[in-house]
């Protein structure tokens, strides 16, 4: 985590001085404070620190590891990829692979998946998944639709071989059609950075973004979750032969306390089986949301001993979303770590 | 379902409407409270309680209660 934190009621200029307004956000959306970086700190510095933190708690040497995978929306280069730059970094060994997925709210099931597959397709011992955004620094500060909704953060799980047998079921899923919702549309190549991509412009909501900010058509961001999530749920859990009921956990992304409750709801699966609270302590995390929650809200469940059946679900920008169904025992979860770097 | 009904749901899906305050000619969007949470939380209302997806469209093309009724129910 970025150790700056920023709350919502400390913004009420952001919203004309409507405190109704900003009473209204907490209440329902769920918005409170968010951690975010200072300029110069990147979601790359993020991940290394917690890769770090990783590295110590496992005693893991950087030789142990085959494959490094970044996810990351917001890397420190559109060359080379975010992973080529930790491999250095994390002095990781020549024979490492290391490869970027460029996926949102949905990357880090990817991410997982393609560790998973790795691992069990016998061509890696230990995989380093490294998770994390500044979504923060592409978000116009004047966009108050957005704005006080995203945090930042960056995250690193291990995925190793074991001689515990334990299955896993992954969904994916793509509407490519839909990729205009969520966008930042100008600074590639299809719209390159230019005098009037960066002219700022006011919406009908009186919302201030450039086209090199982050857009979001939130009513239909809302609609494509409430609708796509519980399908994809249902048809896992059908598909793996596991009644809902007998799932422990159902880790959604954290995008906010609304549309998880609505999700929720559709499923008909008690909200206690659902962290909801992440947003409010550190924002939407992009990427790192899901493993912000599994550290934060669900750390000491998941570090006692027993097997608890999870469902891990991300769904954002693509628009893409994809689902696991994990039996985790014994899973070591370390503390969320303040990323204090700045260079 | 009525337009009186759909009106209700309406007044309790939007925070800080009160109940009775509005009518079907009122003009939602031009309400204090209209704002990009309310959008959210209609679109919840009208998928719990008359099954359809709500396009952002179909908000952008209605003003009046009336109008936004005849959409989700026509």
């Amino acid at each position: 985590m970025p150790s700056l934190e920023k709350c919502i009621d400390d913004e009420v200029d952001l919203f004309g001085g409507n405190e109704k307004q900003i009473a209204r956000l907490k209440k329902t959306i769920g918005l409170d404070r968010r951690r975010v970086v200072e300029p110069g700190t990147t979601a790359a510095d993020l991940c290394e620190t917690a890769a770090r933190r990783l590295m110590v708690a496992m005693d893991l040497q950087p030789t142990h590891i085959d494959t490094v995978i970044c996810v990351t929306q917001t890397p420190d280069y559109s060359q080379p990829c975010n992973a080529a730059v930790l491999h250095g970094r994390l002095d990781l060994p020549k024979s490492c692979a290391a490869l970027d997925v460029n996926l949102g709210c949905s990357g880090y099931v990817y991410g997982l998946w393609l560790a998973h597959m790795m691992v069990s397709a016998g061509g890696c011992e230990r995989v380093l998944l490294l998770a994390g955004d500044t979504i923060s620094q592409i978000v116009n500060p004047k966009d108050r639709a957005l704005a006080p909704l995203f945090g930042d953060g960056g995250s690193a799980t291990l995925v190793q071989r074991s001689e515990v047998e334990a299955q896993a079921w992954f969904s994916l899923q793509t509407d490519g059609k839909g990729f205009d919702r969520l966008i930042v549309p100008a600074g590639g190549q299809r719209a390159p950075s230019s005098r009037e991509t960066q002219a700022e412009v006011v919406d009908d909501a009186g919302n201030v973004r450039s086209a090199e900010n982050l857009f979001m058509d939130g009513a239909e961001i809302f609609n494509f979750s409430i609708v796509e999530e519980p399908k994809a749920v249902r048809d896992l859990v059908d598909y793996a032969e596991v009644e809902l009921d007998a799932v422990d956990y159902f880790v959604f992304h954290q995008a906010n306390r609304y549309i998880l409750s609505n999700i929720a709801k559709r499923l008909k699966i008690d909200p206690s089986k659902v962290p909801m609270q992440t947003v409010e302590r550190y924002g939407n995390q992009s990427s790192a949301s899901i493993p912000s929650a599994l550290c934060g809200e669900l750390g000491e469940q998941l570090c006692s001993p027993g097997t608890r059946r999870v469902l891990l679900s991300g769904f954002g920008v693509g628009l893409s979303w994809a689902s696991v169904l994990l039996d985790l025992s014994q899973l070591s979860v370390c503390e969320i770590v303040d990323c204090t770097t700045s260079d | 379902m009525s337009l009186q009904r759909f009106i209700e749901d309406f007044e309790e899906a939007v925070e800080d409407i009160e109940p009775n305050s509005l009518t079907a000619a009122t003009n939602f969007k031009a309400l204090e409270a209209w704002d990009s949470l309310a959008v959210l939380t209609v679109i919840a209302m009208v998928d719990a309680e008359y099954d359809l997806r709500l396009k952002a469209d179909i908000l952008k093309d209605c003003d009046t209660l009336e109008a936004l009724y005849a959409r989700v129910t026509g």
